[in-house]
């Protein structure tokens, strides 16, 4: 059909005025899980910073930041389900640019942690740019493969997708941060295989990819990564370095039992023992305090979030509606199965930040933009009447 | 506004939104799973332990009690030893974050002056659980201790412990009585862990610490405690079984004597320049020892201290042996001494009588081989007092071909020879008393002639411990009973009471009519004013014994074989008073039988003899000086044989 094509923005400005904004379309629980989540991140804060200070509404402690950070991503959900997302089509090289020229910054002025340039600082605030680079590569991407939705057959369309994703990926890989590289190839598997791309050539590729996984491992990855990547499958082996963290946490999970020791009460929390507790590894102590049935019902709330992304996916009109929703999908999916699964000990440690929950700006914010662009994309699936 | 739908302008593939359904489905089923794994089922089949969130008692562990080592007292309550609070710097590899861990063990390394790479190779060591802390050092001055216990903020894994040492206060002069408890090897922890035994614990490794370890170390208490999520103890909730402190013991042996012993006996050592010597003192009525001495000795306090290599190896090395008690962990020839053995025997056996008489003389021939008279001579005919007061060769070569070897043994096991006495104390050893039997069972042939001679003189193959010779002399003093000697007189429980009174063990009555034992008394005191052992002729004590010459060992380039030196003998009641003896040997009522044993004292006069002579002046606090030093001097030649 090809109706909606990336063209000037005259056209996209008719069409603009030719749909309208249905109210009615937009998504309630979408919104509500979304708000579920962070309050949950917010608590795992406010846990946090309890059990440092004893007490919580003090500026600069984690959960004030947090608050200031809630504060900010909602606003910039309302801006972003305020906008037309249409007007992303006109927009799609200035993002890539724009994305690009953020990672390099990082990479040319970024703070830096333990050998890896990831953030900057202004203003007191540190700005993870790779976490908008995700949100921006799916735009990218989505645009994209909207364009291509007849030729997804082809290879040339998947070689294409992996060409726009290779130099974000790369200037991401040289921080280097290999967790957010990661979950770019998620990202791009998962918008992959919903745009319909052909199965045949996404296998061979993927074979293609598992064979090239030794020279990586030899020649990419730092020594560093390499040992957190394996010291997963028997952290015994060293208590004391890599292995800390993850018997740590998984200590702190086992004693959370059925029901939790209840907010504040994590002992990992008040002994200060678990290193990054307020970022990667907080699901630890969020099964330490609220218990298996607190980790249900955020396992249930994350699916219910998913569901609501396909669904707008679903019901997206055009392809790029389509492809956003499968992206932001496949982020979310991705990064909950790797964080959670690190902390319970069954995948490697990779510095991926569990949506919501980990203490970030940068984090909540893509997420508060990707999820406010679904909502505009949500609510103008229907044509104004003349 | 709107109410159409756009229209579609793309194709949905619902197949692949199911399959990212089920995705969905299968991530979050699999995470549950695991997470239920952990959470529900505790994790212990991961091996990992549910953890205890501050302030709530989820997990409280039993931990045991140390309970105090009982002490040990001399027999006038002289305390001999000592608990002594040391601090121990121990690390737990569990609480120490390797990050933090160079940091760490430089600190340490510098507030206890070591290297880290000292502290290290003795962490990287441990090979228990990284839960277990780990000493690092001990006996810490207290100051540094205290500075470390301090900083247990910055020191993460770094604990601070109070554990006794025992001071050995008397040094080397019970160490072979007392022992020493040491750490407990990985065998021995196999071994008694089901006791309640800890890796870490001291155990006794000799003497009376050895023996009566159940009873010194007392039972083990345990307490409950409630231990946070880093598995450090942060409260104790109480005490379950409180410990049982251990009991005391109280010796038989009388620190005076046993200085006054160890006096006489290293004074004759070192007078005659020899570096070997043992010398037992007993209490004929009861088998109460009263002072052991062993030569050469060491520090118990070295061990406790915490021996080094070096150390240990220059104990090892030593020739002499210093860790063996040579009063009752070596066995030699007893020479002249055994012919008590053959005396008794054969007028228990009424071979001879008290007046029959034999004839001595030069020598005695057996086949082609003489055996002489030590003097070369004889003394003409002799009865038993006189034999066995000149301490003739031929009358006892003549009394032990008569009696044969297997009745001499016999005899020789009557008195105690031959078998260990049972001492409270480790590694006796049992000695030799050759019979027909053993003979053919070593070497296969039967006992010669000669060496049925030799035997009736405390030579060939016989071999005894000083206190079986010591002993032997007790069973004639007292009358006839063969008691077990005992170092320990009692057992006090931790509240003072006596949870084991004294009580003398008699091994066996010996089966010679009491006038039989009478004899020997006598004989024994002949040897005394026959004045054949000259060195104690003008001693003003009535004093019983008998000297030994004990050759040994392989001939030297003169055909001379060295020999040893013994002397075995008792007092009987009143042996001095105030220059007014009245002691009668013919009373069985001796309170102090002894031996001296040197070992291959090549000296003109008996050394043994002389230390005895000394020892006696010393315990009976005489104050004119009869010791005869010139006696002491070495000689090449075989000369002065008693």
């Amino acid at each position: 059909m090809g109706v909606l094509r990336a063209e000037r923005s005259a056209a996209t400005g008719i069409a603009a005025k030719t749909s309208g904004v249905a109210w009615r379309d937009y998504d309630v629980q979408l919104t509500v899980y979304a708000v579920l989540l962070a309050a949950i991140g917010l608590a795992m804060a406010y846990s946090h910073t309890t059990a440092q200070l004893g007490e919580a509404l003090v500026a600069g402690t984690t959960f004030t930041r947090g608050l200031v950070w809630a504060g900010v991503a909602l606003v910039v959900f309302v801006l972003a389900t305020a906008f037309d997302y249409r007007w992303l089509r006109t927009l799609t090289w200035p993002i890539y640019v724009v994305n690009l020229a953020l990672l390099a910054a990082t990479l040319a002025l970024g703070d830096s942690d333990a050998a890896s340039a990831r953030w900057i600082t202004v203003l007191g605030f540190q700005f993870q740019f790779s976490e908008l680079a995700k949100i921006l590569m799916i735009l990218v991407l989505a645009r994209y493969l909207a364009d291509r939705e007849r030729k997804l057959d082809s290879l040339t369309s998947i070689l294409g997708a992996c060409l726009i994703v290779a130099p974000p990926w790369i200037l991401v890989m040289l921080q280097p941060d290999l967790g957010t590289s990661l979950v770019f190839f998620a990202i791009l598997g998962g918008m992959l295989f919903m745009a319909g791309a052909s199965l045949r050539w996404l296998g061979a590729l993927t074979v293609a990819a598992l064979a090239a996984l030794p020279l990586v491992w030899t020649y990419v990855l730092h020594d560093y990564q390499r040992e957190r990547l394996t010291s997963f499958l028997d952290p015994s082996k060293d208590p004391l370095g890599a292995g800390f963290q993850l018997l740590t946490a998984q200590k702190a999970v086992s004693s959370g039992g059925l029901l939790g020791a209840g907010l504040t009460n994590g002992a990992q929390n008040q002994s200060d023992l678990l290193p990054v507790q307020t970022t990667d590894f907080v699901f630890a102590i969020l099964a330490e305090e609220l218990g298996f049935v607190g980790c249900v019902v955020v396992f249930l709330l994350f699916a219910a979030l998913i569901w609501r992304v396909l669904a707008i996916g679903w019901r997206a009109r055009d392809p790029f509606g389509l492809m956003v929703g499968a992206g932001i999908a496949s982020m979310i999916l991705f990064q909950l199965t790797v964080n959670v699964g690190m902390v319970l000990g069954i995948m490697p440690v990779t510095g991926i930040p569990l949506p919501f929950i980990t203490h970030g700006g940068s984090s909540l914010i893509s997420m508060a933009i990707g999820l406010g662009i679904l909502q505009s994309i949500s609510m103008r699936q229907r044509r104004a009447e003349w | 506004m709107s109410v159409l739908e756009q229209p579609l302008t793309h194709r949905r593939r619902p197949a692949r939104f199911v399959v990212f359904g089920i995705a969905v489905v299968v991530v979050l089923s699999g995470l549950t799973l695991r997470l239920s794994s952990l959470q529900l089922a505790g994790g212990r089949e991961q091996g990992i332990a549910p953890v205890a969130p501050v302030g709530e008692a989820r997990l409280t562990a039993l931990e045991p009690v140390v309970s105090t080592r009982g002490l040990i007292y001399d027999r006038a309550g002289r305390p001999l030893v000592e608990n002594v609070p040391t601090f121990t710097v121990r690390v737990r590899p569990a609480d120490l974050p390797l990050s933090r861990r160079p940091d760490v063990v430089e600190r340490l390394a510098g507030l206890l002056d070591t290297t880290p790479a000292a502290i290290n190779a003795t962490l990287d060591a441990g090979t228990t659980s990284r839960f277990d802390a780990i000493a690092i050092a001990r006996d810490v001055p207290e100051t540094t201790a205290r500075l470390i216990a301090e900083d247990g903020l910055t020191l993460p894994g770094v604990e601070v412990t109070v554990e006794p040492r025992r001071d050995y206060l008397s040094g080397t002069l019970l160490t072979q009585i007392v022992g020493y408890t040491g750490a407990l090897s990985a065998e021995g922890y196999a071994e008694l862990q089901d006791s309640g035994y800890l890796p870490d614990d001291r155990i006794g490794k000799a003497g009376v610490e050895l023996v009566y370890e159940k009873e010194l170390r007392g039972v083990y208490g345990t307490r409950r405690v409630e231990k946070d999520g880093t598995g450090r103890t942060i409260r104790v909730v109480g005490t379950e079984t409180p410990p049982t402190a251990g009991s005391s013991l109280v010796l038989t042996i009388d620190t005076r004597e046993q200085k006054r012993a160890e006096k006489a006996l290293l004074w004759g050592l070192k007078k005659a320049g020899l570096t070997r010597g043992a010398m037992v003192v007993l209490n004929p009525q009861t088998g109460e020892v009263l002072a052991m001495v062993s030569f050469p000795t060491y520090d118990a306090n070295l061990f406790s201290r915490g021996i080094t290599d070096a150390e240990f190896d220059k104990l090892l090395d030593d020739p002499d042996k210093p860790l063996i008690n040579h009063a009752i962990g070596d066995i030699q020839p007893p020479g002249s001494t055994y012919k008590l053995v053959t005396a008794t025997g054969a007028l228990a056996d009424k071979i001879i009588t008290t007046s029959s008489t034999l004839l001595s003389k030069p020598y005695v021939q057996l086949g082609v081989t003489k055996f002489w008279e030590w003097n070369r001579k004889g003394w003409g005919p002799l009865d038993i007092y006189e034999g066995f007061g000149h301490s003739s060769d031929t009358y006892f070569y003549q009394l032990s071909n008569r009696i044969g070897m297997d009745r001499l043994a016999y005899w020789a096991r009557q008195l105690g020879y031959g078998s260990p006495t049972g001492i409270d104390l480790p590694n006796e050893a049992r000695g030799l008393v050759p019979t027909e039997q053993w003979k053919m069972d070593t070497f296969g042939q039967q006992v010669f002639g000669g060496e049925v001679l030799q035997a009736g003189i405390g030579q060939g193959y016989d071999l005894a411990t000083v206190l079986q010779v010591a002993n032997s002399y007790a069973v004639i003093a007292n009358g006839g009973t063969l008691y077990r000697p005992q170092v320990v007189r009692e057992i006090r429980a931790a509240d003072g009471s006596v949870a084991r009174a004294f009580e003398p063990k008699v091994i066996r009555k010996v089966k010679a009519p009491t006038s039989v034992l009478t004899t020997m008394r006598k004989a024994a005191r002949r040897v005394v004013t026959i004045r054949h052992t000259y060195n104690l002729v003008d001693l003003p004590i009535v004093v019983a014994g008998k000297t030994g010459t004990a050759e040994f060992g392989l001939r030297d380039e003169d055909g001379v074989l060295p020999y040893s030196h013994w002397f075995a003998g008792f007092v009987p009641k009143n042996a001095w008073v105030k220059d007014n003896p009245t002691g009668d040997v013919s009373k069985p009522d001796s309170e102090l039988a002894f031996a001296v044993f040197t070992y291959d004292s090549r000296t003109l006069g008996n050394v043994a003899t002389e230390v005895a002579k000394y020892y006696l002046q010393l315990h009976f606090g005489i104050k004119e000086d009869y010791r005869l030093p010139e006696l002491l001097k070495r000689t090449n030649f075989y000369q002065g044989r008693t």
